[in-house]
């Protein structure tokens, strides 16, 4: 088999066969999926031109493609031979072969000399606005025989109406492909933006050690978990970690006004209600009348107490249990149970309690993408699940460096559980160490 | 990837007065809007209204703000809003939520509808 055009064919010239090829490589590119649109076309022309065999066809540097086909005895033949379709596409208008047997063009075509057998030949090509000569539409006969003006500009039509069902997919290609961009780039800022708005690190805390964590669960979805921890000014530290209803950019920009929202709640009143009650209206009043949306949160005041333990008073506002890991191992859910969702019902009711944090004990803070997790059974982990968990892990690894410990065994656990982790996850642990830096001897 | 998430929502009268739209599937960010246009659509005005959970597999956040719409929606034109057929792990997070302390339950629409004639 050969490439190089025979004289019966001559060749295009080197630029314009390259512009025809780029255009051929746009099209097929699009890797049309077998909906019949172009085996109707194929059946159609066949009809038109009482023929067995009709194709469309999209003419390669090497190779035919053949996007539609009409009783074709076989797999169509894929080797681009001049005389049939390899030379019809060189032309602009019609190409026809009236007999393969005695036609100079066509000497050589195995699709003449053997199988099955093809004496006349007719083709319009398929042709893009700007001028560029993708292929063809084509009929072919095993009898040589004579094409009426007639049968030759329904061919044409034929070929334009082929080349119309091309651009269209084309564009809506394009449009898919621009539109798959511009969410991925819509994605891609709302995580740079989620990323913003966790602090980069948490302050030093005299006397306690905090870490937090974010996990996320899909590169393609954002979700609206976040945490934070700062110095009131009194001497006690505030704290928070939430999750927000919703995901993409619209949960990050509904982030971003939580978090700044309880920051400068807790200025004004660093009571943990008066916090939450505050970020309520505020949310409600942003989302007025559109699409609500509302959060749930833990808020968390924390005093450093004179024997180096903290008092911590918290508040939830329909936010899963904290879970205090004491001294002796034991796992104590530290709930606000009652306390209702942020920022949607009317008069929410946020609920308060209180702890206190000894020395070799932590706090966890975790948003529900931890408890809502699959375990591989298919149950969901639940408090319970987390419970048992850290129990057993507090067990296994007593530690000078616990809120690290605390940590990277949440971690241990969630890429445990892998894909069972469906949402985003916040995790903030806060500890006071089992033995505390021994204080500077004054008298030395 | 999975599926899309699939649910249906299909509105009725369970009797007289009584507005009823069955919730089926898969109540998330991907599909809410269907019961979203159906609450907003649901005559509260004119009609008390209950929603039919029981065929529910899955309820994310963006489904439980449709659930408040149809609440505040209930008490802005003063009708009574009833959810039934809720199952123990969707009860177990309206309660973490506190919204056990917001809505109105009943097992099945035939036993709301009584409660709402008495």
């Amino acid at each position: 088999m050969t490439t190089t055009p025979s004289k019966a064919s001559p060749a295009l010239p080197v630029d314009e066969e390259t512009r025809r090829l780029a255009a051929v490589h746009r099209y097929l590119a699009l890797d049309t999926p077998p909906d019949g649109t172009f085996d109707r076309i194929a059946s159609l022309a066949a009809r038109i031109f009482d023929a067995p065999m009709a194709t469309v066809t999209i003419v390669g540097s090497d190779r035919v493609w053949v996007k539609g086909a009409h009783g074709l005895p076989g797999p169509p033949r894929t080797g681009r031979v001049p005389g049939l379709c390899a030379s019809a596409v060189l032309q602009d208008g019609p190409y026809v072969v009236t007999d393969a047997r005695t036609d100079s063009r066509t000497r050589g075509n195995p699709l003449v000399e053997g199988d099955p057998g093809v004496r006349f030949y007719a083709a319009a090509p398929l042709t893009t606005a700007h001028g560029q000569r993708l292929g063809t539409v084509d009929v072919l006969d095993t009898r040589p025989r004579r094409p009426t003006g007639a049968q030759l500009d329904s061919l044409r039509e034929l070929a334009a109406l082929a080349m119309d069902a091309f651009e269209l997919r084309l564009s809506a290609a394009r449009t898919i492909a621009a539109e798959r961009e511009r969410r991925t780039g819509a994605e891609r800022l709302a995580r740079a933006l989620q990323r913003t708005l966790l602090p980069p690190t948490l302050p030093e805390v005299p006397g306690l050690q905090a870490a937090a964590a974010y996990h996320t669960a899909s590169q393609h979805e954002v979700g609206g978990d976040f945490y934070d921890l700062f110095p009131l000014d009194d001497g006690r530290w505030a704290f928070f970690l939430g999750d927000v209803c919703g995901k993409g950019a619209d949960a990050a920009a509904l982030t971003s006004l939580t978090r700044y929202t309880l920051r400068a709640a807790a200025i004004y009143d660093p009571d943990p209600c008066a916090a939450l009650a505050n970020l309520d209206l505020v949310l409600k009043g942003e989302y007025q009348g559109g699409a609500p949306r509302y959060c749930t949160a833990v808020f968390g005041v924390l005093e450093p107490l004179p024997d180096g333990s903290f008092s911590v008073t918290l508040a939830g506002g329909g936010h899963p249990p904290a879970l205090a890991l004491r001294a002796d191992g034991t796992v104590q859910p530290i709930s606000t149970m009652g306390g209702q969702l942020i920022g949607m019902l009317p008069a929410p009711r946020f609920v308060r309690t209180t702890t206190t944090l000894s020395a070799g004990e932590s706090l966890l803070l975790y948003t529900d993408g931890l408890t809502e997790a699959r375990t591989p059974d298919g149950a969901m982990l639940g408090e319970d699940g987390l419970t048992r968990y850290l129990a057993a892990a507090h067990a296994v690894g007593a530690t000078d460096d616990p809120q690290r410990a605390l940590l990277r065994s949440i971690e241990t656990l969630l890429d445990n559980l892998g894909e069972g982790v469906s949402d985003d996850t916040a995790l903030m642990a806060l500890s006071v160490p089992a033995h505390p830096e021994t204080p500077l001897q004054e008298n030395r | 990837m999975t599926e899309p998430a699939h649910l249906t929502v299909t509105p009725s009268h369970a009797t007289e007065g009584v507005f009823l739209l069955s919730v089926t599937g898969e109540l998330d960010y991907h599909t809410s809007s269907l019961l979203t246009d159906a609450v907003n659509e649901a005559p509260f005005a004119d009609e008390n209204v209950i929603i039919d959970l029981s065929g529910l597999t899955y309820c994310d956040s963006t489904g439980i703000t449709v659930l408040i719409t149809a609440y505040n929606r209930s008490r802005a034109t003063e009708s009574q809003l009833s959810l039934t057929g809720v199952n123990p792990d969707q009860m177990r997070v309206f309660e973490l939520i506190g919204l056990d302390q917001v809505f109105t339950f009943h097992s099945t629409p035939e036993e709301a509808v009584s409660a709402m004639r008495s």
